[in-house]
């Protein structure tokens, strides 16, 4: 030990010799942490499991038929036929479907839960046209009871975002739908932050009222031009510090900006844009603007007119996350057609997701799946239970950046596993069981997996 | 001018009555007939004059006759406690006519139904042929009267205007319920009141000989809001209530015991509490079949609520909450009860007999004599996969397409010239 000490005295010495040699003297560098709200989420107990004779949907486009599914220290194992039992856990899943974990890239649980209440009420910050500088997370109340009946209705993955009523909402975080007392112990481990941003017509009209810019359509653009001029600014100011400091240098810092942070990461490519955004006009617009600033579009929510633009949204690489039938509350929600999710799908390079934004609908977006399937088939398209299942799974885990990690049956990805009871695209469909990570989360059958909130708890 | 006009009534008459003037057999069809008679199989059921005139009858004699091939053949669906044809885009103002802030307990809403709303041909999608239009009101605790309209998209729609008188109870988020509930009482207490004087008054005159009694004055006009309490008090048209706890639900069937009250309850989120009660005094109860999340007024629904309900013996109609747009969806919502519990037979009849029971209406069954309402299904009707076939109103098959259809045809059909060439 003491060997050791001199030589590393020496090592300090030459370097900051070196150091003094080649430029001024250093301050300590600033580094922005970019994570200081880690997760702490655990994978709950488990045990190897073999799901056995199912119809399995893979989430890859592919429908096996008696097929087996081995989870294995949080992975999947396997997928295949006559699979070895070795010491596994057997779940008996004949005449049953298996699919990957649902995936909901936009919920307001927790940020707006049940039951709903003034003081519940957090997920629009509606005090400034651009507040990019809030953070979801820091608005999730976990003892939702909105969680658990996402749970039971397969949701193992989902996205919170902010509200619609700014240009520029903030940061949404993705979660696990496991129970946890804190939001930490829910927030999915790696994935990327979403940055919401608005189309249309609430921002206009929330700010509008107040007559406050943006009170029009082009007073949004505008407003997100303004604010991606700042950003590209600030982004500069930061690289020119990172290489100045590289370069031997002693610069001062930019002044840290928590809203600029996030749409610096956005420029970075760290952090995916979620985009509420409408009408075809107003989706062509902000894929411009993204290129316009260079960063990329993202996945436009809601998007009831993605139909009109399914070439250009393929073209860019733009998912489009869609209800299957939700219309008329807006004028900007005119157009809803019940195809819309399947002419979207339908482009070689697309990328359609069915989303919820309800924490009710939350509970089955297997059949709100279904619902576009039938009625596309009943129009002139062919889709298949292996394809429709993609829009709840592997397009959104693509939306959210975690496609790496889940949203498919395939070996090596997260054991994140539905078994449903019939066809998860039949109005009766229902989740027996939800594994995730490989660990049992849910139980219709058994208590013992039913998790209930602290504001249930004790209730009469 | 006036020789048109009057050809125009003519031709108008004529394609009215040459609608109505076709007889139809519909054979071969399962009919879920919503009555003792179960499901027939291989049934005809014959259609006249708009309405339904004959089930497997000896004879068969009717202008057309369609095959249903053996598929399923249901009363038409009804809608209730929406806004439909009131409201065509919700935040657009100027398509708003259900609410009104001076609306009191006589507003009728039913002036201003557009049978044009896209959003009727829409519902016609999900099977509905009638619906039971529920205006939002304004500041008063009653919210006017609901009306009945069907869904052919005809200038002739309304089938009965100032059906129900809608009340909104339970929790505020100003001031106490106790206060409207107590309202409401002394509202019924005073016109009872008046009522049992009169009656009185009546008796003491009729016991007495004397014809002629100059003191007595002339019987004053009632004011309309009162003509409409007294409707109530007398059984004429349902009060429907919205309340969801326990112990509103307890003092609303008291309300209707005292008072004699045709009494349906909207919402009763809590209603498995009292589920007994509601069954013994016979009180229909409108619900979300899907609604499963806690309120403090409802802590404790779930998707078994609706199953729990009807197992104690409770008359549930089935609503679809929320935006009106998508009560084309009440089909869904009753399979998604029947996933959770609920025959079949029940939860069609929470969106067909049971709706009509509540509200009077001469439709939700399969019977001769009801409205020719009716829907031949693809296959079961709660099923995502399946699809409306055919559908009739007041015995007048109609179509199920919407501007939607054509928004997808445009879209879907190539073309070198820009989509809006396509027609």
């Amino acid at each position: 030990m003491q060997k050791v000490l001199p030589s590393l005295l020496m090592a300090t010495i030459s370097l900051s010799l070196t150091g003094c040699l080649q430029s001024e003297q250093q301050d300590k560098k600033v580094v922005i942490n970019k994570n200081p709200y880690p997760s702490t989420y655990q994978v709950l107990p488990n045990k190897m499991t073999i799901i056995r004779n199912a119809t399995v949907l893979t989430g890859t486009g592919e429908r096996l038929d008696n097929a087996d599914v081995l989870m294995k220290n949080g992975k999947i194992e396997k997928i295949g036929k006559d699979l070895s039992l070795e010491n596994a856990n057997v779940v008996d899943g004949s005449g049953k479907w298996v699919t990957p974990g649902v995936i909901d890239v936009h919920s307001h649980l927790g940020v707006y839960p049940s039951p709903s209440a003034e003081s519940h009420s957090d997920g629009n910050e509606m005090t400034q046209p651009n507040t990019s500088e809030v953070w979801s997370e820091h608005s999730v109340w976990p003892q939702d009871p909105g969680f658990q009946r996402a749970r039971a209705g397969g949701i193992t993955t989902l996205q919170i975002l902010p509200g619609s009523a700014n240009l520029f909402g903030g940061r949404g975080v993705t979660l696990r739908n496991v129970p946890s007392h804190t939001m930490q112990g829910m927030k999915f481990p790696q994935a990327p932050y979403g940055l919401k941003m608005a189309c249309g017509e609430n921002p206009k009209r929330v700010y509008g009222q107040r007559k406050v810019s943006p009170s029009t359509r082009m007073g949004n653009m505008a407003g997100y031009r303004m604010a991606w001029s700042e950003a590209t600014e600030y982004k500069r100011a930061w690289e020119k510090y990172e290489a100045d400091y590289a370069a031997g240098k002693n610069p001062e810092a930019p002044t840290r900006d928590i809203e600029l942070d996030t749409l610096k990461g956005v420029l970075d490519g760290e952090i995916l844009v979620h985009n509420h955004c409408y009408k075809a006009e107003e989706m062509a617009m902000m894929i411009d603007l993204g290129k316009e600033f260079g960063y990329h579009s993202g996945t436009f929510h809601h998007a009831i007119e993605a139909y009109k633009v399914a070439d250009i949204l393929a073209e860019n690489g733009n998912c489009a996350a869609m209800w299957p039938d939700w219309w008329g509350f807006k004028l900007e929600a005119y157009d809803m057609i019940q195809e819309n999710v399947a002419i979207v799908d339908a482009v070689k390079n697309s990328c359609a997701v069915v989303h919820s934004d309800s924490d009710t609908t939350i509970q089955r977006l297997n059949q709100e799946a279904g619902k576009v399937m039938y009625r596309a088939n009943e129009n002139g398209f062919d889709i298949k239970p292996k394809d429709a299942i993609t829009w709840i799974t592997l397009n959104s885990a693509k939306s959210l950046g975690i496609a790496d990690k889940t949203g498919s049956l395939e070996a090596g990805k997260n054991a994140d596993v539905v078994l449903w009871n019939a066809n998860p695209f039949s109005v009766y469909a229902q989740a027996e069981q939800v594994f995730l990570d490989g660990a049992k989360v849910y139980d219709r059958f058994d208590e013992k997996y039913q998790a209930k909130s602290d504001f249930l708890l004790g209730q009469k | 001018m006036k020789l048109l006009k009057i050809s125009v009534i003519a031709l108008a008459l004529a394609s009215a009555t040459s609608a109505y003037a076709t007889s139809i057999a519909i054979t071969n069809a399962t009919v879920h007939t919503v009555t003792e008679q179960g499901t027939l199989t291989n049934a005809t059921v014959v259609i006249d004059n708009g309405l339904i005139t004959a089930i497997n009858p000896e004879q068969l004699t009717a202008d057309q006759t369609i095959d249903a091939m053996g598929k399923i053949l249901t009363p038409g669906l009804i809608g209730s406690m929406n806004q439909l044809g009131l409201v065509e885009v919700s935040a657009v103002s100027r398509t708003r006519d259900g609410s009104e802030k001076k609306a009191d307990i006589t507003f009728d809403a039913s002036a201003a139904f557009n049978p044009q709303s896209s959003a009727i041909a829409y519902s016609r999608k999900g099977g509905i042929t009638t619906n039971v239009v529920t205006p939002r009101g304004g500041d008063s605790m009653f919210k006017g009267q609901a009306f009945v309209a069907d869904l052919s998209g005809d200038l002739d729609s309304i089938v009965e205007n100032q059906t129900a008188v809608i009340v909104d109870l339970g929790s505020k988020s100003k001031g106490s319920r106790a206060f409207e509930l107590q309202k409401l009482r002394h509202k019924f207490a005073d016109a009872q009141k008046v009522l049992d004087k009169a009656k009185a008054k009546v008796e003491e005159k009729s016991d007495e000989t004397k014809a002629t009694d100059k003191k007595d004055k002339p019987a004053k006009e009632l004011k309309r809001d009162e003509k409409v309490i007294n409707a109530l008090l007398a059984g004429e048209k349902p009060l429907v209530a919205y309340a969801d706890r326990s112990t509103d639900l307890l003092a609303l069937l008291a309300l209707k015991k005292e008072f004699g009250l045709d009494l349906v309850i909207a919402g009763a989120g809590d209603g498995i509490r009292v589920a007994k009660q509601l069954a013994e005094s016979n009180t229909p109860v409108i619900i979300g079949a899907i609604n499963n999340l806690p309120t403090f007024d409802a802590l404790h629904q779930s998707l078994d609520s609706a199953a729990a309900l009807i197992d104690a013996g409770v008359n549930v109609v089935f609503s679809v909450s929320g935006d009106m747009h998508n009560l084309y969806q009440l089909r869904f919502d009753a399979g998604i009860a029947v996933a959770n519990g609920v025959t079949k037979e029940h939860a069609l009849a929470a969106i067909t007999a049971n709706v009509a029971d509540a509200f009077n209406i001469n439709a939700g069954r399969i019977a001769v004599g009801k409205k020719a309402d009716l829907v031949l299904w693809s296959a079961d009707p709660f099923e995502l996969s399946t699809k409306v076939e055919k559908m009739w109103i007041d015995g007048v098959q109609h179509k199920t397409t919407s501007r939607h259809d054509a928004l997808r045809d445009r879209y879907t059909t190539k073309s070198a010239m820009p989509r809006a060439y396509t027609k």
